[in-house]
């Protein structure tokens, strides 16, 4: 038991940082299950991470007056409990209220984490193994997400992560790690902080959109999807040995990694076609520069700064205020471009059908099944299949049919990309200013 | 590594990373990857049919006609079909506007000898005609010569779209039958009309 408490300790960090986006790619599945709207799906993602931004630094606080065992334990068991609430929510205003709880006891258990694997590995192990733990979280939450929607539920996301937790509770209480008030008081890293919230409300972009991209613009399925994301993972793995070769200061490290999401922020921004490939290379891009930044700038704002715990909660509410201002900016954003993009498809829907090499009676006939089909899509990409389903032709007219869903679907998943298109450059404008705030700032001379 | 290649080596790279990503996106379509832009309606375009007889002339007419009308009212094609499916109550412009576009695709046809002469869409026209058999079996001993000399498409079809009531069908666009009746009465009428202006110029 003794030897797995530092990995359970870590896994906890993952997953309470991994609860930022792991949903991300089940919100069409909650989106239907519960029957709510787009915006407020989005209140999913967006509860957490506020909750968790606005608490990290209060929680801190209180903890420097607490038992790191208990505090911690208590943490990890309310995160434990309202992660079984979400699994059971049949309601979307309950999942955000469970949601809300998830991220406070997750607050409780980030800070207390970072004290117990400090306890547990030394000062300098112990704060890598938190930072760590984190980036793995994050940047692996939309596959394991996605795969577990896939292969079970959306609630299976919040089951897995109950006997995890529940294990880490005893492994918590058994580290003997004791409250001492720190020496010395440092004020917060603004700077890093900053380019971590800006980075962060970048990465946001990148990661949510696009998934919605892949599964609501182009009808993948989450599993597809969630494959198609693990390049960023992947890409962030391999950042470290990358940066070894050049081995630059840590400043040119992050403004590099800042710029790397930036540019395929910008090539996501830019797909010639729906084929999956081409978001590979943008997303090597974005992944790389997540590995570049995120732990390097974690690790500037808690360097040699006292009281440990609250120079943490200040990363953790750096990072998810960015995630909030993110999809605060972004939801309104590619929602209205979304509804932009309906007249012009709609258009290109009505030009293919009334030139379509197909009977009079069977264009009638489909035009008035897409027309309840697209009366139906209610501010979402539609699902043209049905139209078809119902289409009763000739086999000798089929594969003309055949054809034109084919055409008509590729003119659905080119409006869904011109409607990401705009949220993508966004994403990429908030990387870039990630990178300026890493700009020195001239000193004041004084005589 | 020296210094000078540590702070610059990394950014080169990247620079060259991105600049080449973004590149290849762009080069294979990755700015235009929009969907399909509406055409000028004002531009003419070659219309065809895969139906034969009377639905694929009714198919070419009504196409044309769509292109004409936007034209007219200065929008796409696509705009005012979506416009009119959407709204079920068209404007008198709109009306109008589909009247004279089938009146011009009718002269377009005529012009471009794309219109089947009246004997070609006789026996389609009987079959679906609610005649006395006499009547019926009399008409169609009528030689294709005589009834192509007799009955000009263009004049009948111009007659039927004057009388056609525009706006009930487009009303009517979802009940197929009474789509058909409505039509065929128009096509009966002018038939009638013509065949009398027809005798009236003999006489």
């Amino acid at each position: 038991m003794r030897r797995a408490v530092g990995p359970l300790l870590a896994v906890t960090v993952a997953l309470v940082l991994a609860d930022s986006a792991i949903v991300t790619l089940a919100l069409p599945d909650i989106l239907q299950h519960l029957d709510t709207s787009v915006g407020e799906v989005a209140w999913v993602l967006i509860s957490f991470n506020l909750v968790l931004g606005v608490v990290a630094v209060p929680t801190a606080m209180i903890f420097s007056r607490s038992q790191p065992r208990w505090f911690s334990a208590a943490g990890i068991a309310v995160f434990a409990g309202s992660s079984s609430w979400c699994a059971l929510a049949d309601s979307i205003e309950m999942l955000i209220a469970a949601r809300c709880l998830q991220a406070l006891g997750g607050a409780l258990a980030l800070v207390g984490c970072l004290e117990l694997l400090v306890a547990r590995y030394g000062e300098r192990r112990g704060v890598a193994a938190w930072i760590t733990a984190g980036v793995v979280g994050t940047a692996t939450a939309p596959v394991i997400g996605g795969l577990l929607t896939q292969a079970i539920s959306w609630q299976a996301i919040f089951v897995v992560q109950v006997p995890f937790a529940a294990l880490a509770v005893p492994a918590a209480l058994s580290v003997r790690a004791v409250s001492t008030p720190a020496p010395d008081r440092h004020r917060p890293a603004v700077r890093a902080n900053l380019t971590l919230a800006l980075l962060s409300a970048a990465l946001t972009a990148a990661m949510f959109l696009l998934v919605l991209l892949l599964v609501n613009g182009w009808g993948r399925s989450p599993a597809t999807a969630a494959v198609t994301v693990s390049v960023v993972p992947v890409a962030a793995l391999a950042a470290r040995p990358i940066a070894r070769l050049f081995r630059p200061p840590h400043e040119v490290e992050i403004a590099v990694g800042c710029f790397l999401v930036a540019g395929g922020l910008v090539a996501l921004a830019l797909p010639p076609s729906s084929h999956l490939a081409w978001t590979i290379a943008p997303q090597a891009l974005v992944g790389l520069g997540l590995g570049l930044t995120v732990d390097q700038l974690t690790s500037k704002a808690m360097d040699m700064r006292l009281p440990r715990a609250q120079h943490a909660a200040w990363t953790i509410g750096a990072r998810h205020l960015g995630i909030v201002v993110g999809l605060i900016i972004l939801t309104p954003v590619f929602t209205a471009d979304l509804k932009d993009a309906q007249e012009p498809a709609q258009q290109a829907v009505t030009s293919l059908v009334l030139d379509a090499p197909l009977d009079p009676q069977d264009k009638i006939e489909l035009a008035k099944g897409l027309g309840r089909v697209l009366t139906e899509q209610k501010g979402q990409v539609p699902e043209l299949h049905g139209a078809f389903a119902g289409l009763e032709t000739d086999p000798d007219d089929r594969p003309a049919v055949d054809q034109l869903e084919r055409d008509l679907n590729s003119q659905v998943e080119r409006a869904a990309s011109v409607a990401f298109r705009d949220s993508f450059l966004i994403g990429a404008g908030l990387a870039f200013l990630a990178l300026v705030t890493l700009v020195p700032l001239r000193r004041r001379r004084t005589s | 590594m020296n210094g000078t290649r540590r702070w610059v080596a990394m950014p080169v790279a990247a620079l060259l990373l991105v600049c080449g990503v973004v590149a290849v996106q762009l080069t294979n379509g990755g700015g235009t990857y929009e969907p399909l832009r509406s055409a000028d309606a004002c531009a003419g375009r070659p219309v065809t049919s895969q139906a034969d007889g009377i639905d694929g002339l009714v198919e070419r007419l009504v196409l044309l006609a769509v292109d004409d009308a936007a034209c007219q009212l200065g929008v796409g094609r696509e705009e005012l079909t979506l416009d009119i499916a959407r709204s079920g109550d068209p404007t008198d412009a709109q009306v109008d506007a589909l009247r004279d576009g089938l009146q011009s695709a009718v002269r377009q046809m005529e012009v471009d000898g794309s219109l089947p002469p009246a004997s070609e869409l006789l026996d389609e026209a009987l079959d679906s005609a609610d005649l006395n058999g006499l009547l019926e079996t009399a008409i169609r001993a009528i030689p294709d010569s005589v009834l192509d000399s007799t009955l000009k498409t263009d004049d009948v079809l111009e007659r039927a779209i004057d009388d056609l009531d525009v706006r009930d069908l487009l009303a009517n666009l979802d009940d197929q039958r009474d789509l058909e009746a409505q039509v065929q009465d128009a096509v009966v009428e002018a038939v009638k009309d013509s065949l009398e202006a027809r005798i009236r110029d003999l006489v």
